[in-house]
């Protein structure tokens, strides 16, 4: 790798009045581009899952790859449960096995049979009332 | 368009995907024209991180061209050059009010522990990445900024994450004039963190990694005395305060995270069984490491919902712990002008560039270290965009 050694650089920034991040915490503003007192909100197509401590979808959010399927319904399950319990993480973590499988069964040809087993266990894990 | 595709664990393939649309009148979608993989990326392509799904597009590091634009944008408009934060924030709610972007409460509906980002699973928003042909940008007249034209692409690529990550690991562990700081990791962030302790007026940099040319890397790029962890097999916390006087150093940065080396047992607990997030090692070290009264600053990405930490030698020690994602928005003005005036040469850590169809090659490499890998770039639409 062509690199010449350079010198240390000078302590341009010793002083804290240089350091943006310093305080931690600035006094409220609104940021530089901001034009708005609330941002416009973004209306859902299709589903989005939001945690548990959320009355509602944030002003934005992003949509791809909805939940499907059997590991769809496990996501559900799981952002059913508050963030602060570890069965939420692992259970997300669950979903994203069984979704790496459906997408190989889907892949080889084994779709119908995963559609079959995926109903079967929608109905069967269905969250009652 | 094309795009990047995880498909699984340690497996991403380019594919056919839907262009993306304008969703939000602050919606921008920029034409990529620069792409990097990040070391959290890995993370992601490693399975660690919950609910990545499959057919997800990663990257948070990219700049780009504006080709569409929402009809409620007035700072851009088509064909301006923009470099844009890895956090989508909108600079209007609590936190972002107080300079806190990467903590903005308006853009993640998955998680209430940090705002959203891109291309990083549906725990960030399930927002579409940047390593793809186009992407949709939210809230662009808060986050993008533009490129003015005498700087190339890969001149303010960084300034999207790795650099502004590293400043903030530097101004975290609150460096005073004189002293000694432990940087754990010569990854890219922890190259800037290197080079961001010196701005700060650090007396004695220190780099701690086992890779030989990352050493050597930082050893030239950043002027560090470099030391590797497996020449001290089991001892390279006394080792690390014996360097420093007895006492350890006055502050240590954790610029590894989760897929540390280094301890077996974390190896195996966090990555083999997942049953902690990750491997905490360069963490640990950093605790046990810093002197009593010391700063521990970490920027390395640890996943929820735990990690078996030593907090009790925190706690005894006295020490500060300082951490955040980076708040990059506020950072990306100041480092422009360090970048401009050449204090900073950013793009020196990039060693490998490719193609977007060669993205699973360039993730194979990175993730190896094979090739003195240090930092991949992905050029979506060729080499021709300004470098």
């Amino acid at each position: 790798m062509d690199l010449e050694p350079q010198d240390k650089p000078a302590a341009v920034d010793l002083h804290p009045s240089r350091r943006p991040g310093v305080p931690r915490e600035l006094r409220p503003h609104r940021a530089k581009g901001v034009h708005w007192d609330e941002p416009e909100r973004q209306e859902p197509n299709g589903r989005v899952l939001k945690h548990r401590g959320r009355k509602e979808l944030p002003p934005v959010f992003g949509t791809a790859q909805p939940p499907t399927g059997l590991s769809g319904l496990l996501r559900r399950l799981a952002y059913r449960i508050p963030e602060e319990k570890a069965r939420h993480w692992l259970t997300l973590l669950l979903a994203d096995r069984v979704d790496v499988l459906e997408s190989r069964l889907a892949g080889t040809g084994g779709v119908v049979a995963l559609l079959g087993v995926s109903v079967a266990l929608v109905i069967a894990l269905r969250p009652r009332g | 368009m094309r795009a990047l595709s995880y498909q699984g664990p340690y497996k991403v393939k380019v594919e056919k995907k839907p262009d993306p649309k304008i969703e939000h009148p602050q919606d921008v979608v920029l034409k990529v024209t620069r792409a990097a993989i990040c070391g959290s990326d890995l993370h992601l392509l490693h399975g660690l991180v919950a609910d990545t799904r499959v057919g997800c597009t990663f990257g948070h590091e990219f700049t780009g061209v504006v080709e569409e634009v929402g009809p409620s944008v007035r700072k851009l408009k088509r064909g301006d050059r923009v470099v844009v934060p890895f956090n989508i924030s909108c600079g209007s709610c609590f936190f972002c009010q107080r300079g806190l972007f990467a903590n903005c409460e308006n853009s993640n509906p998955a998680s209430d522990l940090a705002s959203g980002v891109f291309g990083y699973s549906h725990t960030t928003g399930g927002f579409e990445g940047g390593q793809a042909e186009y992407v949709r940008v939210p809230f662009a007249d808060v986050g993008p900024m533009r490129i003015t034209q005498e700087l190339g692409d890969e001149d303010v690529l960084f300034l999207s994450d790795i650099l502004p990550t590293g400043y903030q690991a530097a101004e975290m562990a609150e460096i005073k004039g004189g002293q000694t700081v432990v940087v754990f990791g010569c990854g890219p962030v922890g190259l800037f963190a290197q080079k961001s302790a010196w701005l700060m007026g650090a007396q004695r940099v220190i780099a701690v990694d086992h890779v030989p040319e990352r050493l050597a890397f930082a050893q030239a790029y950043c002027r560090t005395e470099t030391v590797n962890f497996k020449d001290h097999k089991g001892e390279i916390v006394p080792y690390l305060r014996e360097l420093c006087g007895g006492r350890g150093p006055d502050a240590c940065i954790d610029a590894v995270g989760m897929e540390a080396e280094g301890i077996a047992h974390h190896r195996l607990i966090g990555i083999g069984l997942m049953l902690e997030a990750g491997a905490p090692t360069a963490l640990q070290w950093a605790i046990q490491t810093v002197r009593k009264g010391g700063v521990v600053s970490i920027v390395g990405v640890y996943g929820p919902p735990w990690n078996m930490l030593p907090i009790g030698t925190a706690m005894n020690k006295g020490l500060t712990l300082r951490m955040n994602q980076c708040n990059v928005r506020r950072y990306m003005p100041h480092l422009l002008e360090l970048v401009r005036d050449g204090t900073i040469d950013a793009k020196k850590v990039i060693s490998h560039r490719f193609g977007l169809e060669d993205a699973p090659k360039a993730y194979e490499l990175f993730s190896d270290k094979k090739d003195g890998c240090i930092k991949c770039v992905l050029m979506p639409h060729g080499p021709q965009a300004r470098a």
